[in-house]
């Protein structure tokens, strides 16, 4: 099972706000027992799709300082529930953002409708600690939809 | 005193401007971000790293936030 909870950035001003999607496949494995007969999308997996988007929209911003990690949730709500086939459009939307931690608030909406929220507190790790190479493909895609020299507000067509 | 309190979770009647930070559980590297954080967008305080690791108690955050003009 890979642990990718994006599947595509639709928007990002990095280090301010970023929109992006994941389709939920109804082939997750979770749905076996996230219930028999009730699938729904894990509350941790919706956090979690939060973390990631709202990581990227740092990442793309600085890479010096590392890469953004969860260290803390302040604040999560859910209010609906997620389903398979649905489509999740998870935005994020950067408070503050420093050498040593960022703040981001995050929801996800399907559908027009926001399912869930999220105050995320970020550390950092130095690149070094991962894996020589390592890049994230999500935001390596979308950097490269967007040609070279592209910078500030950028757009999926 | 109350912000510093709820901050961490923390009953009022248990915070004083004497409590140390090795009697607060959750003021660990974790806490020291989670404050930095609540430091810049509570008070537009901008913390750097080294002031951080010299608090020791509650009161040195009110210090600070006094000789910041943040607090009376």
């Amino acid at each position: 099972m890979r642990f990718l909870f994006v599947d595509e950035i639709l928007e990002m001003e990095p280090g301010r706000r970023i929109r992006a999607s994941k389709f939920i496949s109804p082939d997750e494995d979770y749905f076996h027992d996230h219930f028999p007969g009730f699938p729904v999308v894990p509350g941790v997996l919706l956090t979690e799709m939060m973390a990631q988007t709202a990581g990227k929209c740092l990442d793309a911003e600085d890479a010096h300082r590392g890469k953004a990690m969860l260290a803390r949730i302040n604040v999560a709500s859910f209010r609906d529930w997620v389903r398979p086939g649905q489509t999740a459009v998870i935005v994020g939307e950067v408070r503050t953002s420093r050498s040593q931690f960022a703040t981001a608030n995050c929801h996800i909406e399907v559908e027009t409708r926001t399912v869930c929220s999220a105050e995320l507190l970020f550390s950092f790790v130095v690149m070094e600690n991962f894996a020589p190479g390592y890049r994230d493909e999500v935001l390596a895609r979308f950097k490269a939809s967007q040609g070279p020299g592209a910078s500030g507000r950028v757009r999926t067509p | 005193m109350k912000w510093f309190a709820d901050l961490f979770g923390l009953p009022i009647a248990n915070v004083t401007p004497a409590t140390a930070r090795t009697e607060i559980t959750d003021w660990d590297s974790l806490g020291v971000l989670t404050l930095m954080a609540a430091l810049d967008e509570t008070f537009d305080l901008v913390v750097d790293d080294a002031d951080m690791r010299a608090m020791k108690k509650v009161g040195d955050v009110l210090d600070l936030l006094r000789k910041n003009g943040k607090i009376t």
